[in-house]
This record gives structure tokens, C-alpha cells and sequence, in this order.
């Protein structure tokens, strides 16, 4: 099933050009609906106020890294079933397999292109 | 003729060896050894002097250049965003064209003008492929996110280095304020220049306007 278009996708990032960078790219592959948040807490915060359908998530961050908050996600039975992409630049093995085994749908390094979050985000939605 | 020890050029113990083999040293003997010990430490004591006012002066500027990195990350931060707003400005004014061109192809009068419709789908292609340019100049700015976490990572590493140092100078001495300003020299020209600039540096527009108090138009 292809994304939905409409659904609300959550941009985890400390840095605000990151954020900024990533919902552009989205708007340009046609989400529209979006939030943010600086860190996992704040994040997980606004997954539990509101319906998301999707979070794209940076690794390093203050408060709360990304691997936490993916932890917290899957831990969380209302939450556990949303799909989360990580956008990182903790390129090391180690890692990405610390992601897979945190429950992660997707992995991106940094610096990434369109083309790479597209082609991630149709393999995430269209299993 | 004292005796030397083979480790670190100290006198050799004046105490007679376990087995008995030496005689029990003379207090003229002991003396000796006494005052070559004490030469011994004064030479230690004045070679680790020496590293005290660099290392107070080090100590000093550390703060300073990690402030300098953290503006660096908040310059750049700030660049990246002034970059994005143009591009978000013109794909925006992109897709307005694209959807009048849009509108045109469709509405084109009968009998079809073939050659106006090619140049409207040559219009849309290029304008497809300039969007594909703006993307991939917003992608190529996620560089300043990853100077951020390498700034980062340099900040707490001078940080740790401020600390040991530290340590170091409050072991060696007691820690004066200023102590290394002699021997702080060109990094303290570089970190002078540095900070003036931040009071200093000045935008276009408050240039423009002190221009123009001066008669500029």
C-alpha cells in the first residue's frame, strides 16, 4: 500500500536546518501534513497527543537520542506500529544494526538525496 | 666519588645493601647524597616551572576557541537557512508557473496550435528540471549539519583538554590568572581578532547606513 499522502509524519532533529531540509524534501514528494520535534522526548510527547504516520528520526541528540525514542516507540502499544526512518550520520555497522534490532524501518546516512528518502519511504509503505 | 643509581641519575642509596655486603656509609658520605638529591629536585622543580605559563596561558584561551567553534556552527547554521528561504521562494513561484503553463496547454485554443503547445511542454520540462536542482541544493545543505556534530564533538574534546590541563597547572603550581599572557602570542592575536569581530563585523544594511550618513546614495 502506498504512503499515505495525508498522513501526519513527525521530524525528529536537534538542528533545525536538518528538520527544515528533510519536510522540504517530503512537501516535494507530496506530504504536506507535518510537525517536529528537537528531541526523543519531545517527540514522544507529541506521538502520544496525536496521531502520526510516519516519524523520520535523527540519531544524535540531546535529551533523548533517536535509538531511545525508537525503543520508547516500539515499547509503547499505541504507538509501536508506526513506521520510523532513521536519518543519520552514525554510519558505523554497529549501529545500524542496534536500529534494526530496535524495531527501525529504514536507515538513512547522511548526506543523503531525494531520490534515497523516496526510494526508502516506497519501501517502508509498500511492503 | 658518590655512587650513582642506574635509574634517573640519582645518587645510589647510602643504606647498606640487604645482604650486608656494604659497609654502612659515612655521615660525610650521607651529606653528599643529600645535596646532590636536593640539586636533583631544584633542576625537576625549575624544568616543570618552565611548562607552568604555557600551560596557564593554554588553559586561558581554551574557553575562548571553544566559544569561536560554537559561533562557527551558528554561522553556518544560519547561512544554510538564508539559502533555504531563497530556494523555498522560487519552488514555490515554480510550482505557481507550472500550474499557469498547465492551465494554457489545456486551454489552448482550437484548431491546436502544435507549436505553442511544444514550447508550453519545453517551458514544463524546464521548469521540472530546475525543481530537481532547487532539491538537490536543499539535500547539499545537510552539510552544515554534519559540521554541527563535528564542531560538537570538537567542543566537548577542548573541553576535556581544558579540564586536564587545568589539573595539570593546579598540580604543578598554584594556578595565577594571567600567569602565561607572555607566552600566549600569536594564538592570543588570533583569539583577540576573533572576538573583535563579533562586535565589529557588521551586515550590509548598517553599512549602508552609515554610508549613507556620510553622503552616500
Amino acid at each position: 500500500m502506498p504512503a499515505d499522502p495525508n498522513m501526519k509524519i513527525l521530524v525528529v532533529d536537534d538542528m533545525s536546518t536538518m528538520r527544515r531540509i528533510i519536510k522540504n524534501i517530503l512537501k516535494q514528494l507530496g506530504f504536506s501534513n507535518m510537525d517536529e520535534a528537537e528531541n526523543g522526548q519531545e517527540a514522544l510527547q507529541k506521538l502520544r497527543a496525536d496521531t502520526f504516520g510516519f516519524v523520520v528520526s535523527d540519531w544524535n541528540m540531546p535529551v533523548m537520542p533517536g535509538i531511545e525514542m525508537l525503543r520508547a516507540i516500539r515499547a509503547d502499544e499505541k504507538l509501536k506500529h508506526i513506521p520510523v526512518l532513521m536519518v543519520t550520520a552514525e554510519a558505523q555497522k554497529e549501529n545500524l544494526i542496534q536500529a534494526i534490532q530496535a524495531g527501525v524501518n529504514n536507515y538513512i546516512v547522511k548526506p543523503f538525496t531525494a531520490e534515497t528518502m523516496q526510494e526508502k519511504i516506497n519501501k517502508i509503505f509498500n511492503k | 666519588m658518590i655512587a650513582r643509581s642506574p635509574l634517573n641519575g640519582l645518587p645510589a642509596s647510602p643504606l647498606p645493601a640487604p645482604n650486608g655486603d656494604a659497609a654502612a656509609p659515612s655521615e660525610t658520605d650521607l651529606y653528599a647524597q643529600l645535596g646532590v638529591l636536593a640539586r636533583f629536585i631544584d633542576t625537576t622543580i625549575k624544568t616543570i616551572s618552565q611548562f607552568h605559563d604555557p600551560m596557564s596561558a593554554t588553559t586561558e584561551q581554551l574557553p575562548e576557541a571553544a566559544s569561536h567553534l560554537k559561533d562557527l556552527k551558528r554561522l553556518t547554521e544560519e547561512g544554510a537557512h538564508q539559502v533555504m528561504r531563497l530556494v523555498e521562494t522560487i519552488q514555490e513561484n515554480h510550482k505557481n508557473l507550472t500550474q499557469t503553463l498547465i492551465e494554457l496547454a489545456v486551454n489552448l485554443p482550437s484548431p491546436l496550435d502544435r507549436a505553442m503547445l511544444a514550447r508550453l511542454e519545453q517551458g514544463l520540462n524546464a521548469l521540472a528540471g530546475d525543481d530537481k536542482r532547487l532539491t538537490d541544493i536543499i539535500t547539499a545543505l545537510s552539510f552544515q549539519d554534519l559540521v554541527a556534530q563535528r564542531v560538537n564533538k570538537l567542543v566537548t574534546i577542548v573541553d576535556a583538554v581544558e579540564h586536564k590541563l587545568l589539573e595539570l597547572v593546579v598540580i604543578f603550581g598554584p594556578y595565577t590568572k594571567g600567569a602565561g599572557a607572555a607566552e600566549a602570542s600569536k594564538a592570543t592575536e588570533m583569539l583577540k581578532q576573533l572576538e573583535a569581530s563579533k562586535t565589529t563585523a557588521m551586515n550590509q544594511d548598517l553599512a549602508d547606513e552609515i554610508l549613507k550618513q556620510f553622503g552616500f546614495n
